[in-house]
């Protein structure tokens, strides 16, 4: 392996196919970081099973399409609806125990991702499955000159933007938003305004992993199903949430910046080396602004 | 009020019995005659029980909730490897055949250190100290703490297994790099399948306790403690609290370092897997069931749930499954209602023994 | 006596709004100062300008001749700066005598310190303390279980252990029952000329109970000086603290 055959020179429009690949894989970071960042942010709750929602929501789909045939967009509210059920029982019967300990919180979440990964490939064995995308056209890719890009990275572009804007819609035009927000800022005060937090925190955690479920959807149809396909996820979803700083517009930035850096070094060297720079080039970024790219205040008396 | 926090669980000599008779016991393993096949299995769970200390180090004295001790452990693997492997090699036939099926012509720079058994295993000592120190500079100087740790610890432990498994010319890939001849050091060769190697393991093990106790115990250990329950406070008696972080942080990797060296004699092989995710967060799993502030217990939990594993896997392929589930399960009711392991529900159990001359009932100062 | 720390044109604002407005204050060696003012007068702000905790934006922060600003925290409490803050910091999975012995600090080299195990620490000076902050018979205890005000006690005696230049004390009887209090203003009493004190305090029966000198601080300013009496009648300081009804009564 030679210094040339590792080193992409630059080309005008391969290059620009990259920047615009860049923003789709961004966007799928960000999708898969977004129901993370809801909880991260409102809760303060690392939660490590985050990737194996992502599985669920897969597989869900996959059942749906085998067992009962229902088309694949129609699959994505199904997703949302049966991940955050499994959500909202893991807050009820676990995480709700733990609010006193973050840092266990991320270790019993983990326990649920084990659980879940185990349980999966038990009843559905370890060979990867596949999920069918209808329309079948999201299948093809767009070309138009030097473009070349998948229609259904583009859907999921779209299909993410809708979802951080529907996300953004819910905690700042809503009545519930007005409650989550103040359990967010002081958690005491709410309850003595009559908010009950323990509901909101229920009802967040279930949204975000709805969310993980509808990525989940769509990742199946962009790669194979299989039991341990989360963790190829979890990791840039973190990386996502803390470059951000735990919040929806800081992940929404950082997601783009990282997905385009990520598609640009892939560009010039290959995946697994741009992963491995970028990864490092976070930590030290980290290293000088350890609170994320927008920093929230926060006190100590 | 349970003011009384002293109890048989805190009695030092008691503790050293407790580590004396752990270590008597592991020790008399060979003399009841087990199977080299067997014996080797054993000298893993050595290896196993180090990489618990180190977590427990780390994480459960240090507060650094690490889920990359893979990093130092696979580092030194695949150096302990890659010395193994030349140790094969001869000046006429260079190159391992795994290079040879990736099309290499010549030998890779990186790997001609590894001619020199000595230089190969300063290497496999350095290069994991010198990244967990500049990674660890890098993290506690910026004053990341908690989740952000593990997280960022668990990307680059990520990078790395990417990296093993893409760079297959170097490190032979998915299938790893499996040296043909035992590990071979000042005309000694070390069999896998002897007791000299459980010898070796168990030393080590032993070794790696006693400095680490010894650690502990030392104000070093009660400062780093410290930096656990409050930072900042520790910051504002005048220690510079990311230096000893970063001290802590590296001690453990030293010890996860060990553990990769001596692994790859014990099995002759050495795979991304070393890197691998899961295999990172069993060994917080280890050390949480046994418990976080236990050396004892994590070591203890670290041979007991890895014995469990390798017995389930042998009666049917559904218990070697259904084990990984069990595990899950039982590491979820660990942290939700014995968060100090094993060793804390033994502590709490001992508080019920009534010992000695008792201390001031609580309360009674603050009516003064 | 000489100056020991002074603070010039001292400032921190965030964009547009200041907490700390150009605040000059100067405390002599042995001084017992008490720092008072209403909530968000930027009193714990200021501590935290002078300990490092906070980056300042303008002004110095001068001790013994030499300005520190800028330093990091753990330089500035060598230089002999000791702090406890409001919510007591205590580490709690410690036991009382482990946290003293923590604070001792005569050496913060890692390494040094893994060759310590506590004989060396300065035993008459050890025992002071203890007898002082009244914990000597919970020195076995795990901190966690000590009182609240035992918590306060204890922090105190850990910043003393480092025999400190200056002391800065963050509202040390907040959340004490009035017994506590009075056992605090004993405490104070005792260091007073020995150490140089800044005390921040809501809590006016324990500032007269204590105090010399008064600085009252309002929005980030310096708005008064002066002994007690003085402070008492002045109007501006009356008027910033509920109208006219004066500081005496609102603690």
């Amino acid at each position: 392996m030679s210094v040339h055959d590792f080193w992409t020179p630059f080309s005008a429009g391969p290059f620009f196919n990259a920047l615009l690949l860049g923003f789709t894989l961004g966007a799928i970071w960000l999708l898969a970081a977004l129901g993370l960042t809801i909880i991260y942010g409102t809760m303060g709750v690392i939660n490590m099973a985050h990737g194996e929602f992502i599985m669920v929501g897969a597989y869900f789909t996959f059942l749906m399409q085998t067992e009962a045939g229902i088309p694949w967009l129609a699959c994505l509210p199904l997703a949302f609806i049966g991940v955050a059920i499994i959500g909202w029982i893991v807050e009820r019967f676990l995480i709700r125990y733990l609010y006193a300990r973050p840092l266990d919180t991320l270790l019993a979440t983990w326990g649920v991702s084990l659980v879940l990964i185990q349980g999966v490939r038990l009843i559905f064995g370890g060979e990867p499955q596949y999920v069918a995308v209808q329309p079948h056209e999201l299948t093809q890719s767009a070309e138009l000159g030097f473009i070349h890009i998948p229609w259904l990275r583009i859907f999921i572009l779209g299909a993410t933007l809708a979802l951080a804007a529907g996300t953004w819609a819910i905690l700042y035009k809503t009545i519930y938003g007005i409650r989550v927000r103040a359990v967010m800022q002081n958690k005491e005060m709410a309850a003595a305004f009559g908010i009950n937090a323990q509901q909101v925190y229920g009802m967040t955690f279930a949204y975000g992993a709805g969310l993980a479920g509808i990525a989940g959807a769509m990742f199946g149809g962009l790669k194979t199903v299989f039991p341990d396909m989360g963790l190829g996820y979890i990791v840039e979803a973190f990386l996502v949430v803390v470059t951000g700083g735990g919040h929806l517009f800081g992940s929404i930035y950082s997601g783009a910046i990282l997905g385009e850096l990520n598609s640009v070094f892939s560009y010039f060297t290959n995946s697994t080396f741009a992963r491995f720079v970028l990864f490092v080039l976070i930590v030290v970024f980290l290293r000088f602004y350890p609170q994320g790219l927008f920093p929230e205040a926060k006190a100590r008396r | 009020m349970t003011g009384q926090t002293q109890n048989l669980y805190h009695n030092k000599a008691g503790q050293w019995l407790c580590y004396i008779a752990l270590f008597v016991v592991l020790a008399l393993v060979p003399v009841f005659g087990a199977e080299p096949f067997q014996l080797n299995v054993y000298s893993r769970y050595a290896v196993y029980a180090m990489l618990a200390v180190s977590v427990s180090m780390v994480w459960g004295f240090g507060g650094i909730l690490s889920l990359g001790q893979g990093i130092p452990y696979g580092l030194a693997a695949y150096c302990m490897g890659a010395t193994m492997q030349m140790q094969y090699q001869t000046p006429d036939d260079p190159i391992p055949s795994f290079m040879l099926t990736n099309e290499l012509t010549e030998l890779p720079a990186v790997w001609e250190p590894f001619w020199s058994t000595s230089i190969g295993l300063i290497l496999a000592l350095g290069v994991p100290t010198l990244i967990m120190t500049i990674f660890g500079i890098l993290m506690f100087q910026a004053r990341l703490a908690g989740a952000f740790v593990a997280i960022m610890t668990l990307a680059i432990l990520n990078a790395f297994y990417s990296m093993a498994q893409d760079l297959q010319p170097f490190t032979a890939g998915f299938n790893g790099i499996s040296p043909p001849n035992p590990f071979t050091a000042f005309g000694v060769t070390i069999d896998p399948y002897s007791e000299m190697l459980y010898w070796i393991n168990l030393g080590l093990l032993a070794l790696v306790t006693l400095v680490s106790k010894y650690v502990l115990q030392s104000k070093f250990g009660t400062i780093v403690q410290a930096t656990r329950d409050d930072a900042e406070r520790v910051r504002f008696l005048g220690y510079s609290v990311s230096y000893f972080q970063v001290v802590v942080f590296v001690f453990a990797g030293l010890i996860a370092t060990l553990a990769g060296i001596v692994w790859v004699m014990t099995v002759q092989y050495v795979s991304p897997t070393a890197f691998e995710t899961p295999f990172s967060i069993y060994m917080v799993i280890w050390a949480a069931v046994g418990g976080r502030h236990s050396l004892f217990g994590a070591i203890v939990a670290a041979i007991v749930l890895n014995y469990l594993q390798t017995e389930l896997a042998d009666i049917s392929e559904i218990w070697q499954k259904a084990w990984l589930l069990l595990l899950g399960g039982i590491f979820i009711a660990v942290v939700l209602l014995l968060p100090r392991g094993l060793a804390g529900l033994f502590e709490y159990l001992l508080g019920f023994i009534k010992i000695g001359r008792r201390q001031a009932a609580p309360g009674r100062i603050a009516a003064n | 006596m000489g100056v020991l720390l002074e603070l010039k044109d001292l400032t921190k604002a965030y964009d547009t709004y200041a907490v700390v407005d150009r605040l000059n204050l100067t405390i002599n060696e042995g001084e017992l100062r008490c720092l008072i003012g209403p909530n968000g007068a930027g009193k714990t702000t200021t501590m935290d300008l002078i300990t490092g905790r906070q980056k300042l934006t303008g002004g110095k922060v001068i001790f013994d001749g030499r300005e520190i600003n800028g330093l990091k925290e753990n330089k500035i409490v060598r230089r002999g700066i000791g702090r406890k803050f409001q919510v007591p910091a205590v580490f709690k999975d410690l036991s009382v005598r482990e946290n003293l012995e923590v604070a001792f600090n005569r050496n913060p080299d890692p390494f040094a310190n893994m060759l310590m195990f506590f004989r060396r620490t300065d035993k008459q000076r050890f025992d002071e303390i203890v007898e002082l902050i009244g914990l000597g018979e919970r020195l076995g205890e795990k901190a966690g279980f000590l009182s609240h005000g035992e918590t306060q006690w204890l922090e105190i005696g850990m910043v003393l252990t480092q025999n400190p230049r200056l002391l800065l004390m963050d509202e040390p009887t907040a959340g004490m029952t009035e017994q506590e209090t009075l056992k605090t203003s004993e405490i104070f009493k005792r260091l007073k000329g020995a150490h140089t004190l800044v005390v921040v305090e809501h809590d006016m029966t324990f500032v007269r109970q204590i105090a010399e000198t008064i600085s009252v601080l309002h929005l980030g300013k310096l708005l008064a000086e002066g002994p007690m009496h003085q402070i008492e009648n002045d109007p501006k300081v009356r008027e910033v603290y509920l109208g006219a009804e004066g500081i005496s009564d609102a603690a």
